[in-house]
């Protein structure tokens, strides 16, 4: 281990210094990503920033030579005076783990399932030194020590035994194991609940102070990249659109991109009028070769942008920006970024007295394997008639099974639901008309717009069934197919296509249109925007609000994400372990908490303080 | 998972094991009812039924006692092996079915290990060398093999290599060891490529999962070298799911036999249940089926218990992967 | 809305690049009409009575009168090549149909309904893989004295439950996605759900298992003939036919191969087309 303690300057000499690096498919030559350049000097952390196809997770198995096969990276990438681009399989074993290390996304399949962990960490010790059994299994306690776990136990169990967190701390002790000098975190935090995310990446940037070991952060989420890295890279459809200090790159963007996805995030301290979302949906690298990567989505575009990839050009201090219109556009961009800052005072007044779901005291235990699982225990909540309501939880706080509850997708063990006067407890119980009743008034949005529409089914057809179901001789079908498809902002020609031709953010249009079908007065959204990209999440939670305001219509919107809870509902309830533990106005819940987990919930959410990760 | 709830686990799939057994020795016993003519007839097997014949048939299978008593009476007889004599030979069918066991039982084992040569190591082979030439050959061929039963293969290959090559003897089983080797090579080939490439699809999808998943890239980029990745990671864990399917093969194994010992004349158990099916000699049939049942039923608890033994996450949270 | 989507070409015409089906498919679809066709017209086509007897023309080598020689009893083997395509074919294709329909159905019905009919199937099924169907069949068979139509029943029954639980898995995988609880929420009935929801999405598995029992099927059923328990004697069968000609393995050795190879050659090309089915089906709104 490293005895390093003091933090090593930023401005060392590079340890790794790429340059014009080009990934492609070799048969095709479709690009994957056109021009990464990085320079990382020993003890310095650098955010890689993009959403999905932006070519970040390509760049970080290049840079430990374990490219899928077909795939190939160009340039250079100089590590200890070597191209890391030409190396054979035979040189690379002498680099992977012992001068670069990395960890992946997914804690639940990244270790061996079948593998204690103390085998995982003794095997990626090196295997120069003779130790006996019980000096490797002291080095194995001692490396979980160093990633916080100071249960020995561990070492005997198997990953599935550990939660998310633990096993992301094991990965992390393994991917150390032979001591590198750099690291690539790949999105490490990003199928972690928020406190435990904000848990590893303290962990990540302690350690990497501790070694003087550098870091590069892959994430698509920008908030999360300032509040760990000293540099943020931006990367988009497969370029490398903006380089900066962290700092400079949040107060003041300089690439149209990075400006539009700093504005789409929902800030998580106010909120905002309207989100200034970016149009469209993230391209391939294939689709935007020779001109502006983000020329098909930028407010700004001229012919210019067109002609030709534009050159990465030095804009400041230690600032590069791709833009080629940047000496003209950057006032315009900074009268929208204080715009956007504006804050909306949240809606005043009491509640109104028209509860159109009232659930009283519901309970939900789930048996299996003789444990018992209290999902929800003793809930109450209710959504009045034209409010917004928030809940907000991590995974496991019962948010899911209780919106399961409202729509009959799961019997409650105790309590009652009652929608619009009719008591559904059991929906088995109701007759025909009363639950056609119920279809009505409640309709859900789900979280994954990949598998909630039928892949077989065109769009039109998953419309007009949602017509037809509620209204057998309806007449103009095709028509209101139509008007149902230019209410969440889709042409009608897209009744035609299968959902595999859509792109996330048009599938989830497409579900909602499917649920405002039928004219519901209740509108659950099940965490509705957590698996799109940064860019299109702002569309899809305008699109919300938008209907809301249009229609009159109340909403029961679920999610993990305190900063979208804030942007979408009035009222608030926080979930933790299947109980209420607080509830209220969403603005006053979330300005002054009351509940400890609430306010455990708050600090966990990236913010670029420098205490965020320290406390 | 404590030793006790291993324990407890293997009770519960012994009483199932009893419970199947005794299903399967209920429908067996039926077998003789529901053969046409009388059961006498069905005892008799074709001899004539003189008085005296019918009498002593009748008390040595109890059938003047109700059905169910006649079942208990038939199952207490042969939980202690004896299933009555045969109506060809009118010897004990327990003798016949001991003496006919050693040619089987060395075809099977010899099957058997052939099945995981011929089955493992190409479809091991084929995932690493995806979509190249090897695997699209290997793939096709176990088609083929899949496609061709054992007693046409068998058939095919008596007449490659004991006809036109004739490197192989065409009949017999030979004496001692070696001498049997070469006797049985043959139709142990024949029972074994069918069930082989069964295993070969399934062990290279196994591998081809495994090796897309996070964990062996996770290895690979700390440095662990590829073949330790390949052996420890990849190999054990494509290996699991192989296992459980094992049980399922040595099923086929036993249809399989059958046709293979006719088409060679091996004079084993299975051609010996071919006879009685001809000769419609119950007794033989009936204890011919028990005892493949059983030990059908015996593979199957072995396959389960080496897949609690080899896959942690089935003895710690008792759930299938 | 002002932010109407934006469309990119590719995404509109998808990257799906129709293909013909390759040189080895096309030969086992052709090898199949063949097969086919022999089964149709195959008595009529053949150039001597598959069942007249020739004493003393018997074990005539191939030759321009008997394209397959002939066997012991000097019938003409390529006559009862062409005819035994008739039997070859027949059962496989009711066994096929038959346990489709009752095992798609029960399938179905066991994975989103759950209940008594999905432990009555996984109780059936338990039981077939418990035991070879092939060897129940030769023990009930053996003991009822066997025929061809007996045979294809008890088939049908033992393959029922397997194609069941194929399907039922296949249902299971796709009732917890939330396209079929978006149709639930909706208010669609179940039985609409099952079969204009799910069974589009796993037609492609039932399509391609049919497929594969009926080659299954094919080889089972020729087993039974060459064990004496399918096709009535003197019928001619290819599988009877391996029976009756074993003897000639050293002297006539075509009348023996050909019926071999024919079965062989048949199964392989429906289990390729089958699972070439199964690729071309499944990629079929699949992809993101």
């Amino acid at each position: 281990m490293s005895p390093h303690t003091e933090r090593v300057p930023a401005s060392g000499p590079p340890v790794l210094d790429i340059e014009d690096m080009r990934i492609e498919r070799a048969g095709t030559g479709d690009p994957i990503v056109t021009a990464l350049d990085l320079r990382l000097a020993a003890g310095e952390s650098v955010g890689i920033v993009g959403e999905s196809g932006s070519g970040k997770s390509m760049s970080a198995k290049a840079l430990i030579g374990l490219l899928p096969e077909g795939v190939v990276a160009k340039g250079s990438a100089r590590f200890d005076g070597e191209n890391l681009l030409d190396l054979s399989e035979r040189q690379w074993r002498t680099i992977r783990g012992r001068q670069i290390g990395m960890i992946m996304q997914d804690p639940f399949t990244m270790l061996n399932p079948v593998m204690r962990c103390g085998r995982i960490l003794e095997e990626s010790l090196l295997a120069q030194r003779r130790l006996s059994r019980a000096e490797r299994r002291a080095e194995a306690i001692r490396r979980l020590a160093e990633v916080g776990i100071t249960d020995e136990t561990v070492v005997d169990r198997y990953p599935f035994q550990l939660s998310g967190g633990m096993r992301q701390r094991v990965a992390i002790a393994a991917a150390l194991a032979r001591d590198p000098q750099v690291l690539i975190a790949d999105e490490p935090s990003t199928a972690l609940d928020v406190v435990t995310q904000r848990e590893v990446l303290a962990l990540i940037k302690r350690i990497q102070e501790a070694r003087g070991m550098a870091l590069i952060l892959i994430t698509h989420d920008l908030r999360v990249a300032f509040a760990t890295c000293d540099r943020i890279q931006v990367l988009y459809a497969g370029s490398l659109v903006e380089a900066g200090r962290a700092d400079d790159v949040r107060e003041r963007p300089l690439h149209p991109y990075s400006q539009g996805l700093l504005l789409s995030e929902p800030p998580a301290d106010r909120r905002v009028r309207q989100l200034v979302a970016i149009p469209g949906s993230v391209p391939s690298a294939a689709e935007v070769r020779d001109r502006c990567s983000f020329e098909s989505r930028c407010r700004w575009a001229r012919q210019v942008c067109r002609d030709g990839e534009p050159p990465l050009a030095v804009v400041g201090d230690d600032r590069r920006s791709r833009c080629v219109r940047l000496p003209e556009i950057e006032a315009e961009m900074a009268a929208l970024l204080s715009k956007a800052e504006e804050r909306e005072d949240g809606p005043a007044g009491s509640r109104s007295d028209d509860a159109l779901i009232d659930v009283v005291n519901i309970q939900k235990v789930f048996r299996s394997g003789g444990r018992t699982v209290r999902a929800v225990d003793d809930v109450s909540i209710s959504v009045r008639a034209g409010e917004s309501v928030g809940i907000v939880g991590e995974s496991g706080s019962g948010k899911t099974t209780l919106a399961r509850m409202l729509v009959g997708l799961e019997s409650p063990t105790g309590g009652e639901i009652v929608i619009d006067g009719i008591p559904v407890r059991r929906w088995r119980d109701l007759t025909t008309n009363e639950r056609r009743r119920l279809r009505r008034t409640v309709q859900t949005v789900f979280q994954d717009p990949y598998s909630s529409l039928n892949p077989m089914r065109s769009v039109g057809w998953a419309l007009k069934e949602a017509i037809v179901t509620h209204d057998r001789g309806a007449t103009g079908v095709e028509r209101r197919v139509g008007e149902l498809l230019e209410s969440v902002g889709l042409s009608p020609g897209y009744a035609r296509r299968r959902p595999a031709s859509l792109s996330g953010g048009e599938r989830q249009r497409v579900a909602i249109a499917r649920a405002l079908a039928v004219e519901p007065r209740v509108l659950i959204c099940d965490e509705p925007v957590s698996a799109l990209d940064m860019s299109v999440q702002a569309q899809i939670l305008n699109l919300l609000r938008q209907i809301r305001a249009e229609r009159g219509i109340s909403c029961l919107f679920i999610t993990h994400d305190l900063s979208i809870v804030r942007q979408a509902s009035e009222y608030l309830y926080v979930m933790h372990l299947g109980k209420v533990v607080e509830s209220g106005p969403t603005e006053s819940v979330l300005d002054h908490p009351r509940d400890d987990y609430t306010a455990q919930l708050l600090s966990s959410v990236p913010r670029p303080e420098e205490q965020w990760l320290t406390t | 998972m404590s030793a006790r709830a291993i324990l407890l686990m293997i009770g519960k799939r012994l009483v199932a094991l009893v419970v199947l057994i005794a299903i399967l020795s209920f429908l067996v016993f039926s077998l003789v009812h529901i053969a046409p003519g009388t059961v006498v007839d069905a005892y008799l097997g074709g001899k004539p039924a003189t008085p005296e014949l019918v009498q002593a048939l009748t008390e040595r299978y109890h059938l003047d006692e109700p059905f169910l008593t006649q079942y208990w009476l038939w199952l207490r007889d042969a939980l202690v092996f004896d299933f009555g004599e045969s109506t060809l030979t009118t010897l004990p069918v327990t003798d016949e079915i001991g003496a006919r066991l050693g040619p089987s039982a060395f075809l099977a084992v010899y099957a058997y290990l052939l099945t995981l040569i011929l089955g493992v190591i190409p479809g091991v082979v084929a995932a690493l060398r995806q979509r190249k030439t090897l695997d699209r050959g290997l793939v096709a061929g176990a088609v083929v093999a899949l496609s061709t039963p054992p007693f046409v293969m068998g058939i095919l290959l008596l007449y490659l290599f004991a006809v036109l090559v004739p490197v192989f003897p065409a009949a017999g089983l030979g004496e001692g060891f070696l001498d049997q080797l070469w006797h049985l090579t043959l139709p142990a080939l024949a029972l074994a490529l069918c069930v082989a490439a069964f295993l070969l699809r399934h062990s290279r999808a196994s591998m081809i999962k495994v090796l897309d998943q996070d964990y062996i890239m996770f290895a690979r980029a700390r440095g662990l070298s590829r073949r330790h990745v390949l052996v420890r990671y990849a190999f054990r864990n494509a290996l699991i799911p192989v296992v459980t399917v094992s049980g399922s093969l040595l099923a086929f194994f036993f249809a399989g036999a059958v046709f293979v010992e006719t088409a060679f004349s091996l004079g084993g158990i299975g051609e010996l249940l071919v006879q009685a099916t001809e000769t419609s000699d119950m007794p033989m049939i009936q204890a011919l089926a028990m005892l493949i049942a059983v030990l059908i039923v015996l593979a199957n608890l072995l396959a389960d218990l080496a897949y609690v033994a080899i896959d942690p996450r089935i003895r710690f949270e008792g759930r299938s992967a | 809305m002002t932010e109407a989507a934006i469309t990119t070409p590719q995404r509109l015409t998808g990257r799906r690049v129709r293909r013909r089906p390759p040189v080895l498919i096309a030969l086992c679809f052709a090898f199949m009409a063949l097969v086919l066709l022999m089964a149709i017209a195959g008595p009529m086509l053949a150039p001597h009575d598959p069942a007249q007897q020739d004493v003393l023309g018997s074990l005539a080598p191939p030759g321009a009168e008997h394209w397959l020689g002939t066997d012991g009893l000097g019938r003409d083997v390529f006559s009862r090549m062409l005819a035994g395509a008739q039997s070859a074919i027949l059962g496989p294709l009711v066994i096929a149909l038959a346990s489709m329909v009752c095992g798609n159905l029960l399938g179905l019905l066991a994975g989103y309904r759950g209940g008594i009919i999905d432990s009555l199937v996984m109780r059936w099924v338990d039981l077939m893989v418990a035991i070879p169907s092939l060897l129940i069949i030769i023990v009930v068979a053996g003991a009822l004295g066997g025929g061809y139509w007996l045979a294809v029943g008890l088939l049908i029954v033992l393959t029922i439950p397997t194609d069941a639980r194929v399907m039922r898995a296949a249902t299971l995988e796709q009732t917890p996605r939330p396209y079929v609880e978006a149709a639930k929420t909706l208010g669609v009935t179940d039985g609409r759900i099952m079969v204009r929801h799910i069974w589009p999405n796993i037609a492609a598995a039932a399509v391609a298992n049919s497929v594969i029992i009926f080659a299954g099927s094919l080889v089972s059923l020729a087993g039974l003939s060459f064990l004496g328990l399918g096709a009535e004697p003197g019928t001619p069968d290819w599988g009877q036919m391996l029976s009756e000609n074993q003897p000639l393995l050293f002297t006539n050795p075509v009348a023996i191969i050909a019926p071999g190879i024919a079965i062989a050659l048949t199964a392989t090309s429906v289990n390729l087309v089958g699972d070439w089915i199964y690729e071309k089906m499944s990629s079929r709104g699949a992809g993101r």
